[in-house]
């Protein structure tokens, strides 16, 4: 299991970054995600507003 | 390459902008970093704001101003339209144009604006100053105002619990509409589940045929992409035909300002400090405030020499005595509406407040009129602004 972000979707707005509760998510120039603190919890999935975010099954 | 400064202030919107001017004119040496390469591009904002407010909390130029606004109309659910006379006289600003200017001003008083610069992380060094790291270079500060917007990082790196629960925050898509259907000179609220959800809708007139039309809901009830298929679900049927211009999203924080505002050498303000009115969603006025006087105070504390929570909690005194019991406020409202109101209940409230004589309407009468017929309610509220 891993987040993936829709590069095309994302407007890197940031309001995943204030729900996260692991702080595992920042913005540089993309959104990035720490992997070793995400816990696919999908929080930042249902809040993001142009749904951007996925947990998706299969490995990367 | 390492630089120092005495303050350095993360994000160039209006709490920020307004913060390093006031540090720089009284002297220090500020840094204004800003991880976008222009200061108000993109807007993330419906844009509106209070005349009086606008015009109290900072040298407000014309150019500012896209629109006067001078009535707000509610859609109840079932469709009643109720006009609410503004107290205060709002605006639809130009927030491009207004926090390109903030930033500048900043850089005329003599804050060093640095664009295209994230500050990726904050460390406090063992003799008490902080380093903030940049994909640039480092700066080492003796007092650091984060003013990074609603997804503030820094804050959670330096200590605070800032995390936003989900009841907390209102997920938001917005656009530009041109359509003959837009009245110039009035906002528009839309209420109700099928709407927005914890939320509402709203069309804000920026003349030229043109409007702000967005969408906030609460986080507690989105899923994932819903504030953007409702706001053009929203749009075809309130505004239909309407050209629509490029689609932007943001998070609203709606929660309590974050406490402490302060700690040793670190100040919070604005969306990052959760400096938002609750019920309408607006953080311009409150930034402005906030910033400036951050700055201040922060001067204040570099001139003594001393930058430790206590030099610098007469920020968080100042705001809390200004608007800490307003935003307070309009917390416990909205946890009343999100928590013990469902489409019924708005559109009983409209159905009183439509009768009152339009124009009489001033939300002291819809909060009175809200409860009147619900004692119990009442009681609940007032338990909740204790």
């Amino acid at each position: 299991m891993a987040l993936i972000v829709d590069e095309k979707q994302c407007d890197r707005c940031g309001t995943c970054i204030s729900v996260c509760p692991c702080n595992a998510l920042a913005l540089i120039d993309n959104l990035t995600v720490d992997t070793a603190l995400c816990t696919k919890c999908g929080t930042c999935v249902s809040i993001c507003p142009v749904g951007a975010l996925k947990i998706n099954a299969d490995r990367v | 390459m390492q630089t120092e400064c005495d303050i350095a202030v993360i994000g160039a919107g209006p709490g920020g902008s307004m913060a390093a001017r006031s540090a720089a004119s009284a002297g220090k040496k500020v840094y204004l970093f800003e991880r976008n390469s222009r200061p108000g591009t993109p807007v993330r904002c419906g844009e509106g704001i209070g005349m009086r407010s606008l015009i109290n909390h900072s040298d407000a130029r014309k150019e500012w101003i896209r629109k006067d606004v001078t009535a707000s109309v509610m859609i109840a659910p079932d469709g009643t339209r109720v006009t609410i006379s503004d107290i205060d006289k709002s605006c639809i600003l130009d927030r491009e144009r207004m926090d390109y200017d903030l930033a500048q001003d900043a850089v005329k008083a003599g804050a060093i604006l640095e664009v295209n610069t994230p500050v990726t992380k904050v460390t406090r060094r063992a003799d008490g100053k902080y380093l903030c790291v940049t994909p640039k270079g480092d700066t080492l500060a003796r007092i650091v105002i984060v003013a990074d917007g609603v997804e503030s990082r820094i804050a959670r790196d330096l200590g605070w619990s800032s995390r936003l629960a989900l009841d907390d925050i209102e997920s938001c898509a917005f656009t530009r509409v041109t359509s003959a259907l837009i009245d110039q000179n009035t906002c528009v609220f839309y209420v109700g589940s099928t709407v927005a959800p914890g939320g509402y809708a709203w069309i804000f007139p920026r003349g030229n045929g043109e409007a702000n039309v967005g969408l906030g809901m609460l986080g507690e009830r989105c899923k994932s992409g819903m504030p953007q298929e409702m706001l053009l679900k929203f749009i075809d049927r309130e505004l239909p035909k309407g050209k629509i211009g490029p689609l932007h999203c943001g998070g609203v924080p709606v929660t309590r300002y974050v406490r402490p505002l302060v700690r040793d050498g670190v100040m919070l303000v604005g969306d990052a400090a959760r400096q938002v009115n609750c019920i309408s969603g607006a953080g311009i006025a409150y930034a402005l405030f906030a910033g400036k006087l951050a700055g201040n105070v922060a001067a204040e504390a570099i001139n003594g020499d001393a930058v430790r929570f206590s030099h610098l909690h007469n920020y968080e005194k100042l705001w809390k005595k200004r608007y800490g019991k307003q935003q307070e406020r309009s917390f416990a409202l909205k946890e009343f509406v999100t928590h013990h109101t469902d489409d019924a209940f708005l559109n009983r409230t409209a159905a009183t407040l439509v009768k009152k004589q339009p124009g009489k309407i001033k939300y002291v009468t819809v909060f009175l009129s809200t409860f009147s017929r619900r004692p119990l309610l009442m009681l609940k509220a007032l338990k909740l602004f204790g």
